[in-house]
């Protein structure tokens, strides 16, 4: 605390030290021996692609799983963290995604809440406030702990939960990608927040996806790939490009199984649609036939967009042409009508009604094709042949068409999400993370299905943040980041190492060498 | 031979129970009845079993007959709470529509068509339409509240219901009670096959047909979709405002029907009290019945069922003497031992 000029991290002593942690759930190995460790007064990130093993490295840390093997010393002892509490007690403060944080609460409330300053049977505002302020000073923060959290900006709310685990004393901070809300300048105060806090000794862990900031603001990395260290050292001594193919591995080479299609007319364009915190001027057109990639990071605007173009959001500008008319979309109504079909992420809230049949489910968008000529009511011998023979056609593994949705695997209803859709004759189809928790085969059935329908004339929209998929479907893909269109891609550039480093920020300037690598 | 076959017959009733949803609910009603039967033959002695026919019959269609109204009422909403509303309203919209009805066909000075010169059956004819049509359009109105206004049902219906009732009792402050033409109690009074039992038939009939277009319609399945996951219903390209709006527009038509049935029964009605908790006994029956009230899973049938219980048994309860103020601590009983039952879903 006392320190006040920052000094080289390699001079200052360890305060964490993981040594060869091992996890695994079910048989499946998710961590392999891993060593981590991070000295006072360093900010080290931490890197890795999704399923690399951060998360579950991180909970180990925070007490929320426990692990199979390995040690972690603090301060050179070894210590036993059993539990969340253990956690905090041993000084590691744990800062997640989600915040923690009670909006009708004013600041002083939220540091102290569970944890309340008494006085007899009364709560004693005074010291907590008091408290606050000294630590919020420390700080160096204009904050007032009278303020109620749910006015403030997105930065000082994290601001709040670090200000939480000083007060209980932290000297070892985890940030799970603290920056995925927040604006520009907003990540601006919070990193020289992080800053002051390391010149006072703090050892921090910076887990983010965004190599930019990483480069901003970390000292040391380490990357992790398959539950495996691969990677790490001073950040001063690598670029991004480094970093991107750390994550990613070996040289991935484009899917084989990829085959051009004839192109058709232009089936849907958007022209600078914006809507206000979600996407800004996105300009782009789709051709019937075409499949494009939409990619990047969480928090990149891509399904925002989509949902948009679907209907969803009332407050988007912009003009949009389906089939080189002019159309204002207001309503999914709308969107079915002029032929746009999206199959959502999300499949539980979004994709499926889990009360109802997987027969009923499949007739959801198309029940108004299935009305009777003559007489009121649907056909429901219609509808039973029809999805019977789609069924059929998809592969789609069921007991009885009556059973409920749920009583399939994830694979197979979103096959049924995708069926209610095939009846509607789309000619635009969205497809917002398709494969999001499918098993291994369904997944190479869905991808051969999407690729039929764009042979058959559809213009699709693949959305993913998976760059494999995005290589294996695609034609050419949008990289895009915090709600910008970063790139386009063509099919020649299309590269891991390309899509990460366009989604994290970066851009191709000087990319040819890239491209000559994968050659 | 008995001993092979518990097992099997042991595992087919558990399935009934828990996959067809008329089974515990139609059980609990026949038991009810066979009870009832036994009360009646144990409380009257009988000297014939035609007297005893008599009797069982007519105990019936008066329970059915008692519970047409609401029974009506119950039918929309069953339909709300299966889109994962409520509606408060219902016992003043009631009210309300009575009042237009009956001013507009006052045979008296006051009344409103009888002034233009319109009396006898057309009066009555436009009457019940206007009635039946003032009922859909509050019910829309209802609907564009919680839809467009994004209220929670509970607070738009909660408003309407005090709102109605309130306009009812202030128009009709200091009038004369209006006087109804003898054509118009027919409506519920004339005898058919030696009973009363038009209102009965009314409520069954609007009963089958509802349960029908909920079971064989495009709305009928949209309604069920929106109450189990309106995010995905709006996503598959229905417009779920749409269809809410209809649905208690569909619940304020049938309020109309049953503000005329109810105004016929009584030959009038009177704005202080009458419609006085149906929309309790009208949610009641629908719980009873087995509807989530969370939305998405139940029936118009099953509502039927829980009306005819909710009924049987107070007409047990009056056999058996329970003093009047106790009966409704059985019906409230009754609610809780439903919803109990019902957890047998989240199994």
């Amino acid at each position: 605390m006392a320190l006040k000029k920052p000094k080289k991290p390699g001079q200052q002593p360890l305060a964490l030290q993981m040594r060869g942690i091992e996890k695994s759930f079910h048989r499946n190995a998710v961590l392999r021996g891993v060593d981590l460790t991070v000295r006072r007064g360093e900010i080290r990130a931490l890197l890795g692609e999704n399923g690399a093993g951060k998360s579950t490295l991180m909970n180990i840390l925070g007490g929320i799983v426990p692990m199979d093997a390995g040690e972690i010393l603090l301060d050179g002892k070894p210590v036993r963290i059993a539990s969340a509490r253990d956690a905090i007690d041993n000084g590691i403060a744990f800062i997640h995604q989600e915040l923690n944080l009670v909006s009708d609460l004013r600041v002083y409330e939220n540091i102290f809440l569970g944890c309340e300053l008494r006085r007899g049977l009364r709560l004693n505002h005074w010291g907590m406030r008091v408290q606050t302020n000294q630590i919020l000073r420390h700080m160096k923060l204009p904050l007032s702990a009278d303020a109620l959290v749910g006015n403030l900006d997105a930065s000082y709310r994290q601001v709040v939960e670090i200000a939480r685990a000083l007060r209980q004393h932290a000297r070892i901070l985890i940030m799970d990608e603290p920056t995925t809300s927040l604006t520009d300048v907003e990540i601006h105060s919070v990193f020289r927040l992080l800053r002051t806090l390391r010149d006072r000794g703090m050892a921090v862990l910076f887990i983010s996806h965004k190599l930019g900031e990483v480069r901003a603001l970390c000292d040391t990395y380490t990357v992790l790939r398959d539950g495996e260290v691969v990677a790490s050292g001073d950040v001063k001594d690598v670029d991004e490009r480094d970093l991107a193919r750390f994550m990613v591995g070996r040289d991935v080479s484009a899917a084989d199984d990829y085959a051009p299609r004839p192109l058709g007319e232009e089936a849907l364009r958007v022209e600078a649609f914006s809507s206000p915190r979600r996407f800004i001027d996105i300009s782009f057109s789709m051709r019937a036939g075409e499949i494009v990639g939409f990619t990047g990071l969480l928090g990149d605007g891509r399904s925002e967009l989509f949902s948009a173009i679907f209907g969803c959001d009332p407050h988007v500008t912009g003009s949009m042409f389906v089939g080189g008319r002019r159309v204002r979309v207001r309503s999914t109504e709308q969107a079915l009508r002029l032929g746009i079909g999206y199959v959502p992420r999300n499949r539980k809230e979004n994709g499926i009604v889990k009360d109802m049949s997987i027969l009923h489910n499949a007739s959801l968008v198309t029940l108004r094709s299935l009305r009777r000529r003559h007489r009121p009511g649907l056909d429901l011998r219609l509808e039973r042949e029809r999805f019977a023979r789609r069924a059929q056609e998809m592969r789609i593994r069921m007991g009885s068409m009556d059973d409920a949705i749920t009583s399939l695997s994830g694979g197979n209803q979103q096959k049924v999400v995708l069926a209610k859709w095939l009846d509607a004759n789309p000619r635009v189809m969205i497809f917002d993370n398709p494969t999001q928790g499918v098993d291994v085969g369904a997944k190479e059935e869905i991808y051969a299905l999407i690729r039929g329908l764009a042979a058959s004339g559809v213009a699709v929209a693949v959305l993913s943040s998976e760059a494999q998929e995005i290589i294996r479907l695609c034609d050419r893909t949008f990289v895009l980041y915090h709600g910008l269109i970063q790139d386009e891609l063509p099919r020649e550039r299309m590269t891991e190492e390309n899509i990460m480093l366009l989604a994290t920020g970066g851009d191709l300037a000087g990319a040819q060498d890239v491209v000559g690598g994968n050659d | 031979m008995q001993a092979t076959n518990a097992p099997r017959i042991r595992g087919r009733l558990r399935r009934l129970w828990r996959e067809n949803p008329y089974f515990s609910t139609g059980m609990a009603l026949a038991l009810l009845l066979i009870v009832m039967t036994g009360v009646l033959v144990w409380k009257n002695d009988f000297d014939s079993f035609a007297a005893f026919g008599r009797s069982w019959v007519s105990n019936c269609v008066n329970i059915c007959r008692n519970n047409a109204v609401v029974g009506i009422i119950a039918l929309g909403m069953t339909l709300v709470i299966l889109t994962g509303g409520i509606d408060l309203a219902v016992g003043s919209t009631m009210v309300g529509m009575g009042t237009i009805l009956l001013v507009l066909m006052d045979t008296g000075k006051a009344g409103v068509l009888g002034a233009l010169g319109i009396a006898g059956i057309p009066a009555i004819l436009i009457a019940c339409a206007a009635c039946m049509a003032c009922g859909a359009g509050a019910g829309a109105l209802i609907g564009v509240g919680v839809t467009k206004g994004r209220i929670p049902p509970f607070i738009v219906t909660l408003g309407a219901m005090n709102i109605i009732r309130s306009l009812a009792q202030h128009f009709m402050q200091g009038r004369a009670a209006p006087a109804v033409p003898d054509a118009f109690k027919l409506l519920s009074n004339q005898v058919v096959l030696g009973q009363r039992i038009l209102p009965v038939v009314y409520w069954l009939v609007l009963a089958l047909l509802l349960h029908w277009v909920s079971r064989n319609t495009a709305f009928g399945r949209h309604v069920y979709a929106v109450g189990s996951n309106a995010r995905t219903t709006r996503l598959s390209g229905i417009n779920v405002d749409r269809v809410l709006v209809k649905v208690y527009a569909l619940e304020g038509l049938l309020i109309g029907i049953a503000a005329i049935v109810e105004s016929a029964r009584m030959g009038s009605m009177n704005t202080a009290n009458a419609g006085q908790g149906y929309e309790l006994d009208a949610i009641a029956a629908v719980v009873v019945g087995g509807t989530r009230m969370s939305g998405g899973r139940g029936s118009i049938l099953s509502t039927v069922i829980g009306m005819l219980i909710i009924g049987v048994m107070n007409t047990l309860l009056n056999l058996l003497g329970v003093p009047p103020f106790l009966r409704a601590a059985f019906k409230g009983a009754i609610i809780i031992l439903a919803v109990l039952l019902q957890r047998k879903d989240a199994e």
